[in-house]
């Protein structure tokens, strides 16, 4: 599977857990690499490339750590919108 | 600047110690967000309430760790302290620092924040109090550039620490600075990108004197051990003796496994009864001294009270070689954090999972055979659990 196609899954399958599941980083690579067929490996490093370029960030509320997709203040606050 | 008032405060400067508060007066000559946190803090004590928020979503791009929000429930009154984030930076091994250093971290941390500092955190970053969200990006980019990274926060590998090592002490049995260096190159994900249930600390003590406190802290404790029997200098013992000594009650009577013996004339050990406390050596350095094969001993499981009580750490592994580049170490770790992951609810330390699944299940995932080393409280609290096909074996023979 081609990379962005994955980054799409990815991103789809963030859609579908919005405000219903805080997801950590391995959750998103179990869950991706099941309904994808492809290696966890391979959605962490997808994964990670979209975190660096804003399409996703790292949360943290309640003591643990989370993946989001970002608030428009967030994106603002990092010079990318 | 507004002076606050700080009749509360004053007090804590009384006395002969030395004063966060004297500190922090010294900061808000030049800082408004120190001078604000003075009155915050002021008024704190006044009311009995505490307003400081944590927590949300800053941190540097890429990042999910080294930043932890901080923001105050009364902006209005203190604006300076509206963002008071702290930022956790990645201290060198065995906390050794050139004064160019210092000054270099602190001329940024003085162009960008409060200007107040905490050396060290409890998980031994250097922790710099105080900040707002506009500062992080530019800050980050000053302190990369110069070979700074930021510590860890969250659900993610805690900055490892260690203690000084051979640097300066005889004891230590691996190169602690080397080890700790070098494990956090390694895991610099796990360190910088959350993927954890919770918090895993790994700390690195050169000996049982352990002073990093990592049996008590660290979800990972690796604390150096030997294999060869303590070697006795009797002229060395006497000399203890005659500087006041008394060698009965003070190394006899506290050996925990009561493997010694003194007869005023010769000190004795049973090394195989020993279990590498370092309590006597440290008290007869002059006289004792570990021999033979050094490594390190792997526990697991320490922690504060939060969530459930706390926990001191137990023996997983009881001997392994601590050399560069620490393959076995790593490895196990890895093995270690899959179990974790696999079977841990979210906010639930390895220690607390250990607790409720028992040992096996863990020594089993790691690939660990069950040796006596490992069992931490005999006849009272067994965490060995036995399947029924562990019968079946030993009814045909198969096992044990």
């Amino acid at each position: 599977m081609e990379k962005d196609e994955l980054k799409e899954k990815i991103f789809a399958f963030m859609q579908k857990y919005k405000g219903k599941k805080k997801l950590k980083e391995r959750d998103i690579m179990k869950g991706v690499s099941e309904e994808a067929g492809v290696t966890p490996d391979e959605v962490k490093k997808a994964m990670r490339e979209m975190i660096d370029v804003g399409r996703l960030m790292y949360s943290y509320g309640g003591g643990a750590s989370s993946v989001e997709i970002p608030s428009e203040e967030y994106l603002k606050e990092k010079g990318l919108l | 600047m507004k002076k606050h008032v700080t009749p509360l405060l004053d007090e804590l400067e009384k006395g002969p110690w030395p004063s966060f508060v004297t500190e922090i007066k010294k900061a808000a000559k030049t800082s408004e967000m120190a001078n604000d946190e003075l009155g915050q803090v002021e008024y704190s004590f006044k009311t009995k309430k505490g307003y400081w928020k944590h927590g949300g979503i800053v941190g540097v791009l890429g990042y999910g760790a080294g930043v932890i929000g901080r923001y105050s429930d009364l902006p209005d009154m203190f604006p300076g302290v509206t963002f008071f984030h702290t930022v956790r930076l990645n201290q060198p091994s065995g906390w050794y620092y050139t004064t160019k250093a210092l000054r270099e971290i602190m001329t940024i941390w003085d162009k960008y924040g409060s200007g107040l500092t905490n050396m060290h955190g409890s998980t031994g970053d250097l922790v710099l109090l105080g900040t707002n969200t506009e500062s992080l990006e530019p800050m980050f980019a000053e302190y990369s550039s110069r070979g700074w990274d930021l510590g860890g926060s969250g659900s993610a590998l805690r900055t490892p620490s260690c203690c000084l090592g051979p640097s300066r002490c005889e004891w230590s049995n691996y190169d602690t600075m080397e080890a700790c260096y070098n494990v956090t190159q390694e895991f610099q994900d796990e360190l910088h990108r959350p993927a954890f249930n919770y918090k895993f600390k790994i700390k690195f003590a050169g000996c049982a004197c352990d002073c990093v406190a990592a049996s008590a802290r660290a979800d990972c404790s690796v604390i150096g051990t030997w294999k060869g029997p303590i070697l006795i200098d009797q002229a060395a013992v006497k000399e203890h003796e005659k500087q006041g000594m008394n060698i009965t009650a003070e190394i006899i009577n506290m050996c925990p496994t009561q493997c010694m013996s003194y007869d005023g004339k010769e000190l004795k050990i049973d090394n195989a009864e020993c279990n590498r406390c370092m309590h006597c050596i440290a008290k007869m350095h002059k006289a004792l001294k570990p021999s033979g094969e050094r490594g390190a001993t792997i526990l697991l499981g320490s922690k504060a009270p939060i969530v459930v009580g706390s926990l001191l750490s137990w023996v997983v592994v009881p001997f392994i070689k601590m050399e560069a580049p620490f393959t076995e170490f790593k490895d196990l770790i890895r093995k270690i954090w899959e179990w974790w992951d696999e079977n841990s609810k979210p906010r639930e330390r390895i220690g607390e999972l250990i607790e409720v699944k028992g040992m096996r299940p863990l020594l089993e995932a790691i690939g660990q055979p069950p040796v006596p080393q490992q069992v931490k409280e005999p006849r009272k609290d067994p965490f060995f659990f036995f399947k029924p096909e562990d019968f079946e074996k030993v009814f045909t023979k198969d096992k044990y």
